[in-house]
């Protein structure tokens, strides 16, 4: 009698949970399948199981655009260049700042940790990097945000989760420090470098309006920016010319529109399901209480 | 007397003296934190220096230095303009739903998740909800565009299931929908990737409560409600200090994807109007002094928070 309901209960849980998972992937399957469907039968919409025809006439569309590959590479550049800095500061602070005997290491944490409450806002910032003269290169997308502080407190805490051991006997033997950080620190360090190189990568690829606010030339523009170009398409500048051959070829904006949805965020989802477990014991080690 | 301080001189000299060696002797250690401190002198206090703006009549070819200073009269204007008054009213609504539907998610599903028995389907769930974090906001905005769209998405469909396909309207450019497709798509994108946290603390409960618990007869909703949420709430409680200071933050980067000019009367928030302010009509000292209003507040609301979380509990609370 007891065991009854429990039972019933289960099978509702796993039900509704189906339903979680069916609604979290729909909407990926309902664009992919849409961008490879022959696009006068897709146009009258309504769910998708399955490609109504097969057609991939909207992405030679959308790579026949030149535009797509200056993004592309705008974006490679900005992941790849940007996550690269990023790691290298936040780990070349964040160890300094975890060893006890280094001098101003209190004063120079608070001043860190008082820009996660405060901060001068998208204005200033805009008129400081425009000072720079940053504004429409790439940089601006790397530069201002080099260091995170809350990835800086994950690996400066993790650092100093370390056995002090570590650091004392390098110095003693005359290892310099960025050695010592370089042969000893970061070997053992491997899962929280990991896991930060990754909070910045996913934040670089898909991060668009510090471009939308520092980027203004379209052959600087990034993927997530030329997506969103398209998305407002007729009005656009840059998709005009596609419009023209467009209405000579079977092709519609809809389709296109799915198809560069599907190109943006292709790489990120083939390789999603390696880098899962990373994040998961990335937000763990981030957890811990400093 | 002067004896004293003389000894108490040399022995501050002394002192400076052994911090310098201390410093030369570690020169590399102090140059290799160097790049990270100046990142951050420049390009956090850089731009705090920059909140001038706000009490000055900005003028680009004057730059921040000579512009003149007028006071509080870019906040007077502010408070009066019908726009910020908007925006702010969005951004309070828009927040409010957010604390209440956004915020408790995760922990409504990873209790879900965590009664999942069969290990496999429990990481296949967890696969999938963590999938949309990783997904660019301009990418989902895409996709909401494509499926609420009433001619060629998914809406009449449904709506035919239901015998409501008469009713059809376009969602994303509906007033009246506008705040909750803000609010599920948060939601939807979100509240997977926020049950790692919750998931993890849930595994250190000690699982002798749950026995004891089955042995007096306490029904599953009465484990949960005993013993699963209190052991998650000092969780709760540092997630909502960080909930709550982010109040005003409610997502530029999601209502620039999703909003469009026909919900702006319900969907402007302050980031987007600030951006307005300077960017569509050059008015850069009011959009800073919007900003600096809501750095303020949210400064306020983290203090807050923190300080009510330690009355309440002492061990809670991150300053």
């Amino acid at each position: 009698m007891q065991k009854q309901p429990v039972r019933w209960g289960l099978g509702l849980l796993y039900f509704f949970l189906g339903l979680i998972t069916v609604a979290t992937l729909y909407p990926f399957w309902h664009v992919l399948m849409y961008s490879i469907s022959d696009p006068k039968r897709a146009m009258s919409g309504g769910m998708f199981l399955l490609p109504r025809g097969l057609a991939f006439d909207s992405y030679s569309m959308l790579f026949r655009n030149s535009l797509i590959f200056d993004a592309y590479s705008n974006s490679l550049f900005r992941l790849f260049v940007g996550t690269l800095i990023n790691v290298a500061l936040t780990a070349m602070l964040a160890y300094p700042l975890s060893i006890r005997r280094f001098i101003g290491r209190t004063p120079i944490t608070l001043l860190i940790f008082f820009t996660m409450l405060f901060n001068g806002g998208m204005i200033p910032t805009y008129l400081l990097v425009n000072g720079l003269g940053l504004v429409d290169t790439l940089w601006a997308l790397i530069v201002p945000s080099a260091i995170s502080a809350w990835n800086f407190f994950i690996m400066k805490n993790y650092f100093q989760g370390l056995p002090p051991e570590l650091e004392e006997s390098a110095n003693m033997d005359g290892a310099s420090p960025l050695r010592t950080l370089f042969a000893i620190i970061l070997p053992v360090s491997m899962p929280v470098i990991a896991a930060i190189a990754l909070f910045y990568g996913v934040w670089h690829w898909n991060a668009y309006f510090d471009a939308v606010l520092y980027l203004h030339s379209q052959d600087k523009q990034v993927l997530t920016l030329f997506l969103r170009s398209m998305m407002n398409f007729s009005a656009t500048e840059s998709t005009r010319s596609m419009n023209d051959s467009m209405t000579v070829a079977n092709i519609s904006e809809e389709s296109v529109k799915m198809a560069t949805i599907i190109a943006t965020m292709l790489p990120m989802l083939l390789i999603y399901p390696f880098l899962q477990k990373y994040f998961v014991k990335g937000v763990l080690i981030g957890s811990v209480k400093g | 007397m002067k004896n004293s301080t003389g000894t108490l001189r040399r022995g501050k000299e002394s002192a400076v003296l052994q911090r310098l060696a201390a410093i030369r002797k570690d020169k590399f250690l102090y140059l290799m934190a160097l790049p990270g401190i100046l990142f951050f002198l420049v390009f956090h206090y850089g731009p705090m220096y920059g909140l001038i703006v706000a009490f000055k009549d900005y003028n680009i070819y004057q730059g921040i230095f000579s512009s003149e200073w007028v006071g509080l009269a870019n906040f007077q204007e502010l408070f009066e303009s019908s726009g910020f008054k908007r925006a702010l009213l969005n951004t309070v609504i828009i927040g409010f739903y957010q604390l209440l539907f956004v915020f408790p998610a995760p922990i409504i599903l990873s209790i879900l998740i965590n009664e999942v028995v069969h290990t496999r389907f429990k990481k296949f769930v967890q696969t999938v909800v963590y999938l949309p974090h990783f997904v660019s906001w301009i990418v989902i905005g895409g996709i909401l565009y494509a499926i609420l769209s009433p001619t060629t998405g998914i809406v009449q469909e449904v709506a035919d299931w239901f015998g409501l396909g008469d009713s059809v309207i376009n969602l994303m450019g509906s007033t009246e929908y506008f705040r909750s497709i803000l609010i599920a798509s948060s939601i939807w994108k979100e509240a997977g990737f926020g049950t790692i946290l919750y998931l993890a603390t849930i595994v250190t409960i000690d699982p002798s409560l749950y026995e004891a618990a089955k042995v007096d007869g306490a029904s599953k909703r009465r484990q949960i409600w005993h013993i699963t949420l209190p052991g998650l709430r000092t969780t709760i409680v540092i997630l909502l200090i960080f909930h709550v200071g982010n109040f005003l933050n409610v997502g530029l980067e999601q209502v620039y994807a999703l909003y469009n000019p026909a919900v702006y009367e319900v969907g402007e928030i302050l980031d987007t109007y600030l951006y307005k302010l300077a960017f569509e009509s050059a008015k850069y000292d009011l959009a800073t002094a919007s900003g600096l209003f809501k750095s303020l507040v949210g400064l306020t609301l983290v203090l807050f928070t923190n300080y009510a979380a330690k009355k309440i509990d002492r061990d809670s609370g991150f300053i």
